[in-house]
């Protein structure tokens, strides 16, 4: 059974559950028909507030504070707040007032970024077969291992899912956002094929276009008719799926290139081995180029032009505005024979992008909001941005760097990984000692002072004068 | 037929002469002027005392280091050339022990369980591919060895990565006798385990003991001349401390086996080579032994490995080792199983799991230990006067995948150098 369907049917029973409750319901209310009317009312103002309380009582807000913050969109703040409510990003500054009952993680001396995105993965929800929901696992540990190497959100199979740790609702994002398309020159034939039916539907689409203006006017006017135009290649055409490719060679890239140029859509390529060579070509199509930098192949004897692969691919793809995703060459949590090249080791291998001229800052964007991006996940993940989710990581450093940990990894507002909690991590430069360590409380929240007209006028007054008062009482909390 | 031989012959003499006579000599060469590298840092990898010095010096003549200092205290000679990297550090170039890509990989034969009278030299092709590109990450020196397929492959040669004549480019012949214990030669015939193949390493050396003493008495004076047998030739480079044995060990019984038996039973200078899983449970006898410990390409153990116990840690095995008292760890690639050029990255798994290198010990587990492990070090290893003038120009932390290198010497010669050559790393 597909994911979706899984949860369809349990939307379903959901939705059956809840009918029944509506159904007993006037049985209840029925049994207090004949109390006094007067004192029902009275009750019925009574439920409402109690609602309305209950309701404030179910936000549950959620803030890292003190951190030196890395949002992704280019902005970095230093002592900043980000504060959530019911997992979604509320506000992202510097001087942020939390409400009561705010659970705070304080990252003084620490560095948070948005959560990584691996572009591909298998494995993480347990020993997943291609068609994860059968076996997903949301306690698997390298889930939780992925979590504490950053990772918060994950393609499988095509699909965004979500490191929602002991949880299944909310796994799954996006089920598709990719079509595959099979454009190898080894494949002639296939090629060919595949040339014609972009040539029928662009011409289909140009016409049903056209179609369209023309009914305005002419209502009998008859639709186009479909022909030879495929309906996977419309949705392309409409930007309503990205076409994706598995491409190295040059010669095929070139083909990509002219292709999405002449019909005008945006390839994602995964490999993009020689696209050092025709950068410009590919940066013309906005092509995504999802590599490996340390990929390594020599180039091939008989190809006379520049090939083979070059360590500054991933560096001159994106000088020529290709936008750049990275990923390891191993897909799952293995390290058989070989450590560093796992999907453990994203940041590693975002390194050697670096190593290859890339920034720091896209680097990061490879294993951030471009992944999620081809996903069609980046209005959600990928960067820390009002209205998004609150997926993030509290580092001891710079990610990048080699020593640096994941200290925790927050989930839709929620602590889902903590180093010194388990295991695996935390007999590695422990924390635990340090006054910087993280720590996690309840904040009572700031008082409000009244609001009267006086107070209004000395507003700004009045909130410095909090503030000044605030910071020793804070600093008690933490001792407790 | 005849004809094309002909031209073929022709080239290769046109060639080998343009070899020979080629041209002159750059500064920094033997028989050139004198080169000088000015550089903000230079990590000289220096055993003992500071190994670190900031805007320093290096004066290079005739393929060896001259000096070596702060700007301050050294002068550039006269006539010297000087090249200023600015803010690009230096560093030693890197040594790998234990590598499989010095030429062709027929490599691994498996005929016998022990033959030690093997020699990888028939295989070398100096400065091939894989070194071009092992010398674009710092890779300066290998030791070139066959594989574990049987418990005792062959004699291994130590060998510079970036010179085009074999005569240049060897460093030792032989570089070490290359023995394999329990992990890799159960692959041989019928299939055979840790008892068996340790009573086949023991008969070797206990042959290889009697034929070198027989020798050593003979060339004292005392007793008839032996007969020269070759397959155990090797032993008497190793009685001589010539040369190691590099050993390919890994699980805690046949770490064991090579310190007690290898070292402890027979007395011979043996290295833990290609270390993982948890042989570092042995490090406290290793380093009472004086075994050092050359680790990698794994450099860390998953909970769950093999069903090896980790306590469900993730443990670094240079950490494990370290934490246990040894004080030479150096590190390996086991390259193309890990390219030759990620070397480097083997210090960064070292560190991010545990490995304590807040004097500079990764950098020395690159270098000088390895360099020291393979009784090479008065040549290579360390930025230090009369020795060769392997030399890398990077641009910060070799743990780190970012950094690069940018220009590399062996003997004093550049071999690479960004600003001409394509980047090939």
């Amino acid at each position: 059974m597909k994911f979706h369907e899984m949860l369809q049917r349990r939307l379903l029973f959901a939705a059956a559950a809840c009918f029944c409750t509506l159904v007993a319901l006037p049985t209840v209310f029925a049994q207090e028909k004949g109390a006094d009317d007067k004192k029902e009312d009275e009750k019925k103002d009574a439920d409402k507030k109690d609602g309305d309380a209950k309701k404030k009582e179910e936000d549950k807000w959620f803030a890292v504070t003190h951190a030196d913050l890395y949002t992704g969109t280019g902005a970095r703040f230093r002592d900043a707040t980000v504060l959530a409510k019911n997992g979604k990003i509320e506000k992202i500054g510097v001087e942020v007032d939390l409400p009561e009952g705010t659970t705070v993680l304080d990252a003084g001396g620490l560095v948070v970024y948005p959560g990584l995105v691996a572009y591909s993965s298998n494995g993480l929800f347990g020993a997943a077969s291609s068609d994860f929901a059968d076996s997903v696992n949301t306690f698997s540990p390298n889930l939780v291992m992925a979590l504490g190497n950053g990772i918060t959100t994950t393609g499988q199979s095509g699909a965004a899912l979500k490191l929602k740790r002991g949880e299944i609702d909310g796994v799954l994002m996006k089920d598709k956002a990719t079509t595959l398309l099979n454009f190898s020159a080894q494949n002639p034939q296939g090629r060919r094929s595949l040339l014609d039916k972009f040539a029928a539907t662009s011409q289909y689409l140009r016409d049903y276009r056209a179609w369209e203006e023309k009914k305005k006017n002419d209502k009998d006017l008859k639709e186009p008719a479909k022909k030879d135009s495929d309906a996977t290649i419309l949705q392309i055409l409409k930007g309503e799926i990205l076409a994706r490719f598995q491409s190295d060679d040059r010669d095929e890239l070139l083909g990509i290139a002219r292709l999405a140029q002449k019909y005008g859509f945006r390839p994602v390529i995964e490999g993009c081995r020689e696209g050092w060579t025709i950068a410009e070509e590919l940066g013309r199509a906005g092509a995504y180029a999802v590599v490996t930098p340390r990929d390594r192949v020599d180039k091939s004897e008989e190809l006379v032009a520049a090939g083979g692969t070059s360590i500054e691919n991933a560096a001159i793809l994106r000088a020529h505005g290709v936008q750049i995703a990275i990923v390891p060459s191993g897909k799952s949590v293995d390290l058989g024979g070989i450590a560093g090249r796992d999907i453990l080791a994203l940041t590693v291998e975002a390194g050697f992008g670096v190593r290859g001229g890339l920034t720091n800052d896209a680097a990061l964007e490879a294993i951030t909001i471009v992944p999620a991006r081809l996903l069609g996940v980046d209005h959600r993940v990928g960067s820390l941005e009002v209205g998004k989710d609150c997926d993030l990581i509290v580092c001891d450093g710079d990610i990048m760097h080699y020593e640096t940990f994941v200290q925790q990894a927050v989930v839709d507002g929620k602590v889902v990984y903590e180093k010194n909690k388990e295991l695996f991590y935390a007999h590695i430069r422990p924390r635990n000692d340090s006054a910087l360590a993280p720590e996690t409380r309840v904040d009572k929240g700031q008082e409000q002072p009244e609001k009267t007209a006086a107070a209004a006028e000395s507003k700004d007054d009045a909130k410095k004068d909090e503030k000044k008062s605030d910071k020793p009482d804070k600093k008690e909390e933490k001792k407790d | 037929m005849l004809k094309r031989l002909l031209i073929a012959a022709l080239a290769l003499t046109t060639t080998t002469a343009h070899a020979q006579t080629g041209e002159a000599p750059k500064a920094g060469e033997r028989g050139a002027p004198g080169l000088a590298i000015r550089t903000a840092k230079a990590l000289t990898a220096k055993w003992e005392g500071e190994c670190v010095i900031d805007h320093a010096l290096v004066l290079v003549k005739d393929g060896k280091i001259q000096a070596i200092g702060p700007v301050s205290t050294l002068a550039v000679p006269e006539g010297f050339e000087v090249v200023d990297v600015g803010d690009m550090w230096l560093m030693p170039g890197m040594v790998d022990l234990h590598s499989h890509v010095g030429g062709t990989f027929d490599i691994n034969d498996m005929v016998y369980v022990t033959q030690p009278e093997l020699k990888v030299h028939a295989s070398v092709i100096p400065h091939n591919p894989m070194f071009k590109r092992a010398i674009a990450s710092g890779v300066t020196s290998v030791l070139y060895i066959p594989g574990s397929g049987v418990n005792s492959g062959g004699q291994g040669i130590l060998i510079k990565t970036g010179l085009d004549n074999y005569e240049d480019a060897v460093i030792r012949d032989p570089g070490s006798l290359k023995v394999a214990q329990w992990g890799n030669p159960e692959r041989w015939t019928v299939g055979v385990g840790k008892s068996w193949e340790n009573y086949h390493l023991r008969d070797m050396f206990q042959r290889g003991k009697n034929y070198a003493e027989a020798w050593d008495k003979y060339e004292k004076g005392e007793g008839t001349q032996p007969e020269k047998r070759i397959e155990l030739e090797v032993f008497r480079d190793l009685y001589g401390h010539r040369t190691q044995v590099s050993t390919h060990t890994q699980v805690y019984q046949v770490v064991l086996e090579t310190l007690t038996m290898i070292r402890q039973e027979f007395g011979i200078d043996v290295y833990i080579d290609h270390g993982e899983v948890k042989g570092y449970l042995t490090a406290p006898l290793a380093e009472k032994l004086g075994v050092n410990a050359i680790l990698g390409p794994r450099n860390v153990d998953m909970p769950r490995l093999f069903g090896m116990d980790t306590d469900g840690q993730w443990q670094g095995i240079a950490a494990e080792y370290q934490k246990r008292g040894m004080k030479k760890i150096g590190f390996n690639t086991d390259s193309p199983v890990i390219p030759q050029e990620e070397l480097q990255l083997q210090v960064g798994i070292a560190g991010r799991y545990g490995f304590d290198m807040s004097n500079t010990e990764g950098v020395k587990g690159l270098t000088i230990v390895p360099a020291m492990t393979a009784g090479i070090a008065d040549r290579v290893g360390s930025l230090e006067p009369k020795k060769d003038a392997d030399i890398v120009v990077i641009s910060g932390d070799p743990g780190d995948p970012r950094t690069h290198v940018s220009m590399v010497f062996i003997n004093g010669k550049r071999v690479y150098d960004t600003e001409v050559d394509k980047r090939r790393w």
